[in-house]
């Protein structure tokens, strides 16, 4: 892993079976991350987008080859070390939200914290402070079924953020949004990145979304095309 | 623990209708389970009670060749205790005789006791006070059967000492109720001196039931039988019908336990995106498991809480004005009360407790095993695994 890399991806090869035969989601991937990046997979349905951010957010492991995450090798971890890992030091935004429906706003942000058995207190402090950066501190009592889409993704973005994690995977957060949505989670997400230095990753094939991306690596049936470095300083609508 | 505990009460309570249903059932069972196990329990006391009070006493001391169970042995067992080891013993003869209410020849045992008794309940102080020239007294059920009421006479013929057939009439001066059927049906009690009298038999009997002073000893010609002993035939009639109710109720907890294990194996199947951002979020795939289990369990508390509120003051009515039995039950042989108290003890409570909560653990356990061998990842696309 290279100075200052969070995420290093060595030879990764992924194979799921299907039916008698296999299918290779990835092909031999080498990849990069450092803290800080604002970056985002790109490519057509299929193209091992979603596979790769599941490895990464250690959901799955790699079929072979390597994946490093704060120094951890994905493959090696037991349930409980991938479980703490993901509970201390990732975030998930999910295209559909994933909301828990019978939880309130305040409660489905404040669920992360509940698992690093966080005081109360302190709990609340961080709860309010995420629903703040969001702009859904008013909304804190509302169940998930009450909110608009818009609303819902930008709670999952506190969920995702409100511990403060080193880095945020959302997978497709656009895809169920209309035009302004998709700006403003933009925005709040690329404000969190500056302000609080965590690393985004995305999938998407949302030219919007891309358009805000400081790095764009284009995947096509399972390998790297082209990894685009952009460096986009400010946002505009 | 607690979180799942904390997690599991808020998606209980988020489910709604769902899981009410499930504690709708489950209550009813625990309420049944209680209230049929109280009632044998209550019916156990009181037949208990009553047969000690009625007929056991403290214990009987039995002529060594009379068998209780074998009419034969009525004819010779008997014998004479000396007064210095009868004390302390209610005497009783009984000898086969047969009463001609109207006609009709009825065969009885008939029973000589002490009018000056006071070990059984039977009410022996009507045949003392009595000016009859041969006072009887029987149960309420002989009595009916016999068609005699109080104050009628009816003719008694019975065997002397030397197996010489002998009559006269008796006179029915005392009616008592009874839920003791062994010293009802088919008995006649007449005071033992004149019994001596009528059979020639003079300070013989048959066996004596001992008070609550009587000390137990080896008496050559006699065989003593505990009052443990005496009960164990009830203890093992209630035991029966106790298995044979719990058949009744175990079917009855098994429906509920088949809608809590029903409502697991399709939260698994509904809940899988839920599942995966549990995962996704940090939590363990056991803290999963242990939650979806601790969600079954809760069924069970919640349905303890809710048969409280409907079961405590049902049971604390029933056990204070019983429930009426029928008469045909009475037949049955069994003492048995009109009205049986139900007792709802400590032990019986917190027993179904903790067979309702074990239960339905295992029952939400079973299908909760499976998320442990989840894909994640297919769990949050919600794809059947």
């Amino acid at each position: 892993m290279k100075n200052g890399s969070i995420i290093s991806i060595k030879n990764v090869t992924k194979r799921f079976p299907v039916g008698e035969g296999e299918f290779t989601a990835l092909k031999n991937i080498n990849l990069e991350f450092q803290s800080g990046e604002f970056a985002g997979l790109v490519g057509p349905s299929g193209s091992g987008k979603t596979t790769l951010l599941n490895i990464i957010g250690s959901l799955d492991s790699p079929t072979e080859g390597e994946a490093l995450v704060l120094g951890k090798s994905i493959s090696k971890l037991s349930h409980k070390e991938s479980a703490l890992l993901r509970n201390k030091h990732i975030g998930f935004i999910f295209q559909v939200y994933n909301l828990l429906p019978v939880y309130t706003v305040y409660e489905n942000v404040e669920f992360a914290l509940l698992l690093q058995n966080i005081p109360k207190v302190q709990r609340q402090k961080m709860v309010m402070e995420a629903l703040d950066w969001v702009g859904l501190a008013s909304m804190a009592d509302k169940k998930p079924d009450k909110l608009s889409g818009g609303e819902g993704q930008r709670v999952a973005i506190a969920r995702a953020i409100v511990k403060k994690p080193v880095i945020v995977i959302a997978d497709e957060p656009s895809a169920n949004l209309d035009a302004e949505n998709t700006y403003a989670i933009l925005k709040t997400m690329r404000e969190l990145n500056k302000n609080i230095g965590t690393t985004f990753l995305f999938s998407t094939h949302d030219e919007k979304v891309m358009g805000h991306l400081d790095r764009i690596i284009h995947l096509r049936d399972g390998a790297v095309e082209e990894d685009e470095i952009i460096n986009v300083k400010t946002l505009t609508k | 623990m607690k979180l799942a505990f904390q997690l599991a009460y808020k998606n209980l309570v988020g489910a709604g209708l769902r899981t009410w249903l499930n504690v709708g059932v489950l209550a009813f069972s625990f309420i049944i389970i209680i209230f049929y196990n109280g009632l044998i329990d209550g019916w156990n006391e009181q037949a208990k009670h009553d047969s000690i009070a009625w007929e056991y006493g403290n214990g009987q001391l039995l002529h060594a060749d009379y068998d209780p169970f074998d009419p034969f042995t009525i004819l010779d067992g008997h014998g004479v205790l000396e007064n210095e080891l009868s004390k302390n013993l209610a005497p009783i003869l009984l000898r086969q005789a047969s009463i001609y209410p109207e006609g009709r020849m009825f065969s009885v045992a008939l029973k000589g006791i002490d009018v000056n008794q006071t070990t059984l309940k039977l009410p022996t102080a009507s045949l003392k006070n009595s000016n009859a020239k041969i006072p009887a007294m029987m149960g309420i059920n002989m009595a009916d059967a016999a068609n005699l009421k109080k104050g009628d006479e009816v003719l008694l013929r019975w065997r002397d000492q030397g197996g010489t057939f002998d009559a006269a009439k008796i006179t029915v001066v005392d009616i008592f109720e009874t839920n003791v059927p062994t010293v009802d049906m088919g008995q006649v009690w007449i005071p033992i001196r004149k019994m001596w009298k009528m059979t020639g038999l003079e300070n013989h009997t048959t066996f004596y039931v001992a008070n609550e002073n009587f000390q137990p000893s080896n008496i050559s010609g006699w065989k003593y039988q505990s009052q443990e002993t005496l009960l164990s035939d009830l203890n093992e009639i209630i035991a029966m019908k106790k298995i044979s109710g719990s058949i009744m109720y175990l079917l009855l907890l098994a429906i509920a336990l088949l809608a809590i294990f029903d409502t697991q194996v399709l939260s698994v199947f509904r809940r899988q995106k839920e599942i995966g951002t549990y995962i996704s979020l940090g939590m363990t795939r056991a803290q999963v498991v242990g939650l979806f289990t601790v969600e079954g369990s809760m069924y069970s508390i919640f349905a303890m809480i809710l048969g409280s509120i409907v079961g405590i003051p049902l049971f604390a009515y029933l056990a204070k004005i019983g429930i009426g039995m029928p008469a045909a039950s009475r037949d049955m042989g069994v003492p048995l009360a009109e009205r049986i108290f139900p007792v709802f003890g400590i032990q019986l409570i917190v027993g179904t407790i903790l067979l309702v909560v074990i239960a339905s653990t295992i029952v939400s356990f079973l299908p909760a095993r499976k998320i442990a061998k989840m894909n994640p990842v297919l769990a949050l696309k919600g794809k059947l695994q």
